[in-house]
């Protein structure tokens, strides 16, 4: 069993997921019932966002399910748009090792890029096990990215305010997750080297396209300051 | 089942099978038993700040995907909202409400002002 203390530190860490999630879940599900005209929209809503959590594709395969797109094509958009997530787990490796295959299976299957954040982070309360925070706060958030997508298909436009602007939420919850890590002075170089390699795949490629050099740049820049930054790590 | 149907879940099953794999790929290589080369550890620990500042930076370029730089703001709501949420939080270490009142401050510059 979890801890209630695990349990709410988790939530009280998810919560920004949580307002982030909903917004743009809400947003993926209005395009896809307002794109696809069936009546089972709400369902698939529900099925797509359950089984791919994944904020770029839902809106993606919105588009794909309207033209068809080739189901080679849509492998390869997939993984163009996703791959980062296989540097991810680079992070957790030692945290998630030899813990049962159900909990790891989940934790890898539920890895999005905000709940990496919370989970590299891991506040976990004194006494508390940090492998079972890391477990609530990926399924309080994949809860959140379901209720979004599914709701937004149910409801449609029926919002009860003006939510724009909601989604820095989650640009917040980086900048403090990062901030946290910048408090230890070895955390600071890999930072501004991911900054700037963000910076200059920017300028170089569109937004959409921007994510995959930053990070091929910032894997070779790591690879050839290797002993100077290891040597800081060391020094710590 | 209609074509349709028939394509949205074979479209489900591709999309998920490709993002979980690359999401269990590094398990996949390093996870099992022994321990990972130590270059494989090296990067790891500098991955994290690395990736999450270079998230930061695409969430501030994302609000202009479909909108014109000048005009919608030309990144005075981030800059501001952004300066409120670390600020607040180098001061209080409160994450909670940091990305709280970030937001507010940002939804208000965003809806009322720009």
């Amino acid at each position: 069993m979890i801890k209630s203390k695990t349990l709410k530190a988790a939530f009280i860490a998810s919560l920004p997921v949580l307002m982030g999630y909903l917004a743009m879940g809400i947003a993926a599900g209005i395009l896809l019932a307002g794109k696809i005209d069936r009546p089972d929209i709400s369902f698939w809503a529900f099925i797509t966002s359950a089984t791919t959590i994944s904020g770029a594709l839902q809106f993606a395969i919105v588009d794909w399910i309207a033209q068809q797109t080739p189901i080679l094509d849509v492998i390869l958009l997939t993984l163009f748009l996703n791959i980062r997530y296989a540097m991810y787990g680079l992070s957790l490796l030692e945290r998630f090792r030899g813990i049962g295959f159900l909990k790891k299976s989940y934790l890898i299957w539920s890895l999005t890029d905000e709940t990496y954040a919370l989970e590299v982070e891991c506040k976990v309360p004194a006494g508390g096990n940090p492998l079972n925070y890391c477990l609530a706060v990926a399924a309080f958030d994949h809860l959140y990215w379901i209720t979004g997508v599914t709701l937004g298909a149910l409801t449609g436009r029926l919002l009860p305010f003006d939510n724009k602007g909601i989604d820095f939420a989650m640009t917040a919850l980086f900048l403090v997750v990062l901030t946290d890590q910048c408090r230890e002075r070895k955390n600071r170089t890999p930072a501004l080297i991911g900054a700037a390699a963000a910076v200059i795949g920017r300028i170089f490629f569109s937004v959409d396209n921007m994510l995959i050099p930053a990070m091929i740049l910032m894997t070779v820049t790591f690879i050839i300051l290797r002993r100077r930054l290891e040597k800081g790590i060391c020094n710590e | 089942m209609s074509e349709q149907t028939i394509y949205i879940i074979i479209m489900a099953v591709a999309t998920c099978a490709v993002t979980v794999g690359l999401r269990a790929f590094p398990f996949l290589l390093f996870g099992s038993g022994k321990k990972c080369p130590p270059v494989i550890d090296y990067i790891g620990k500098v991955l994290s700040p690395a990736a999450i500042a270079m998230l930061v930076i695409y969430c501030w370029c994302s609000t202009y995907r479909n909108s014109d730089f000048l005009s919608s703001g030309a990144g005075i709501p981030e800059l501001a909202a952004s300066l409120v949420t670390v600020g607040l939080h180098l001061y209080k270490r409160n994450p909670l409400l940091s990305i709280i009142c970030g937001t507010a401050v940002y939804m208000i510059l965003v809806q009322k002002i720009f």
